[in-house]
């Protein structure tokens, strides 16, 4: 079902042309372009230096760039922070967890979204609905098989691993368009690093696109419906991982052999 | 069953509950008078002060900061509501609440160092501390002001709670810990300063205003000392400029034996009355006991260190 036939006829979700970003003497983006479809996983690789940070952040809302424009759904968007890109749809996981450690599961969940009470009094003292945002939290998490005993564990008892399920579950609960994760399996062993990707899937299964950006070439072409490769601060080719080798993009992403050397096939 | 262990308090205010008890068992052993109502609301009175100067620090060592003006910011409160009152003349309300609103000011301006100019806690406050113990000095000519109007000490005077006399400050003290403790616990602000002081970039990234959040804490906290002020010209009936000098480190003191972090997120309130009234018994069974007011210094000095040592063994590895 997610062969590259299918996820290219897919309609656009968000896309990008032409972002420009210099810092100084710098140019981190020369003119990217940026397309994610609808019910897929991209992944977005590149070398240190290729834009690929740079590129994340004007996703995500974290920098402006200073040319260039960024649409959702053929709509043009302006995003002067991470909270009006959350105000887009667009949830981003971040790669140093993004959670309160002495805080529950359930309230990390919630965390600056708290569901008030009902009733004049405790809308008035913002008074929290701390059953229903535990019924809630117990909902979202087995929806997405996330198996923790009890929400109302401090986040620092989980495992580096559940932690990461607890940044990514909060992202899906919350998105409607986009889910942003930049590195989510960098500091997992195996094990855990197989239940975050395996969490990432059913995400997307949910609906949800997910961009991913990732330095570690299986993990990517396990998952990934399409590879955004992106070098000196341009999409050099979006590659379909069913059809192409690990090694040939490497190659693609260092520069050693030119997109246009690939098989037809292999581009998408 | 379960459901029992979780409604229990934690583990972080049970040891100092119990660090309590120990201490009150000590002091009714070795002298006779401690164990009295008498007593008691002797304790209280101290308690009251410190107590409250506790709430406005909890809120900030939550923040992951610390204030070191509290003591110093509380004598300027008190200096100005009693010369506004006895001097200009003005209606007790009035002045107080021109003090309080001082000292919201002062810690206003605390929170506009931390938030806008990026300064640490320590340093604003350690600068701020000397700062409100000069204009307290030259507003005041390091004179006391006496005379107070009634209406001033009417929190001092006791009322009979459970038979024994106490100060009615203590209901004041008591009911803001109240409503400090369900805003913190219940409400979405409350869990937001948790959060900031938690982890500050989750908090902001989640779309949490840390900066207002900071901005508030310290405003809040200043509007604590106020009423602190308050009181504390309640009980001793005169504005004193010498006044808030031990209560300065005591609070820091109770809010750390009372099991909240100086890391920030961790800690709740009941624990720092629980820690104020540590430091009030301290003080009033060694003073029961006739040691010296040096050796006080001194044991008060070393309760400091080995709370904050037990915070730090506890939360460092994480």
């Amino acid at each position: 079902m997610h062969a590259a036939a299918a996820t290219s006829t897919q309609p656009i979700v968000m896309q990008a042309q032409g972002l420009v970003k210099r810092y100084g003497q710098v140019t981190a983006l020369d003119g990217a372009d940026f397309e994610l479809r609808a019910g897929e996983i991209l992944a977005v690789i590149g070398d240190n230096g290729a834009g690929k940070s740079s590129l994340i952040k004007a996703l995500s809302g974290a920098t402006i760039p200073d040319e260039g424009e960024i649409q959702m759904h053929g709509q043009r968007i302006h995003m002067k922070s991470p909270i009006d890109a959350r105000r887009q749809g667009i949830e981003t996981v971040y790669q140093d967890l993004a959670v309160a450690p002495a805080m529950t599961i359930a309230e990390n969940l919630f965390l600056g979204r708290e569901l008030i009470k009902p009733g004049v009094l405790p809308r008035m003292l913002r008074m929290i609905d701390k059953k229903r945002m535990l019924e809630e939290a117990i909902e979202r998490m087995n929806d997405l098989k996330v198996g923790i005993r009890s929400m109302r564990q401090a986040v620092e008892t989980l495992s580096g691993g559940q932690r990461q399920c607890v940044a990514v579950a909060r992202a899906a609960a919350f998105a409607k368009n986009v889910v942003i994760m930049d590195e989510p399996t960098a500091a997992l062993g195996v094990k855990e690093g197989n239940m975050v990707l395996e969490l990432i899937r059913r995400v997307r299964d949910k609906g949800l696109p997910v961009i991913l950006i990732s330095h570690n070439m299986p993990h990517v072409f396990e998952i990934a419906d399409r590879i955004h490769v992106q070098r000196l601060g341009k999409r050099a080719a979006v590659l379909n991982p069913k059809m192409i080798s690990m090694a040939d993009t490497v190659s693609v992403m260092t520069g050693a052999m030119s997109p246009e050397q690939l098989p037809r096939e292999a581009l998408c | 069953m379960k459901d029992l262990a979780r409604r229990l308090p934690p583990m972080s205010t049970l040891g100092p509950l119990l660090a309590l008890l120990a201490a009150c068992a000590f002091f009714s052993y070795k002298t006779d008078t401690f164990l009295s109502g008498q007593n008691f609301s002797l304790v209280m009175q101290q308690v009251m002060v410190v107590g409250l100067l506790a709430v406005g620090q909890t809120l900030i060592i939550l923040t992951a900061g610390i204030d070191l003006s509290c003591g110093m910011v509380m004598a300027l409160g008190s200096i100005i509501m009693t010369k506004f009152a006895v001097e200009l003349g003005l209606h007790p309300m009035l002045a107080i609440m021109v003090g309080v609103a001082a000292t919201t000011l002062f810690g206003w301006v605390n929170g506009l160092l931390v938030t806008r100019i990026k300064l640490p806690p320590f340093i604003v406050t350690l600068g701020t501390m000397n700062i409100a113990f000069a204009i307290t000095q030259i507003y005041s000519g390091s004179q006391t002001v006496t005379d107070l109007p009634e209406a001033m000490t009417y929190l001092g005077d006791p009322v009979m709670l459970l038979g024994t006399p106490v100060a009615r400050g203590v209901l004041v003290l008591l009911a803001l810990y109240g409503i400090t403790w369900f805003a913190l616990t219940q409400t979405a602000p409350g869990r937001h300063l948790y959060a900031v002081g938690n982890n500050r970039e989750a908090a902001r990234l989640t779309g949490i205003s840390t900066e207002r959040v900071l901005l508030s804490v310290y405003a809040l906290a200043g509007t604590f000392y106020g009423i602190a002020a308050m009181l504390s010209v309640a009980r001793t009936g005169v504005g004193d400029p010498q006044a808030g000098q031990t209560e300065n480190l005591d609070s820091i003191t109770a809010v750390v034996l009372g099991g909240t972090s100086l890391f920030g997120g961790r800690g709740n309130l009941l624990g720092t009355l629980i820690g104020a009234l540590i430091v009030g018994v301290f003080r009033n069974g060694l003073t029961l006991m006739g040691v010296s007011s040096v050796y006080q210094i001194l044991i008060t000095g070393i309760l400091v260190i080995l709370a904050v040592a037990t915070d730090q063994l506890t939360h460092k590895q994480r």
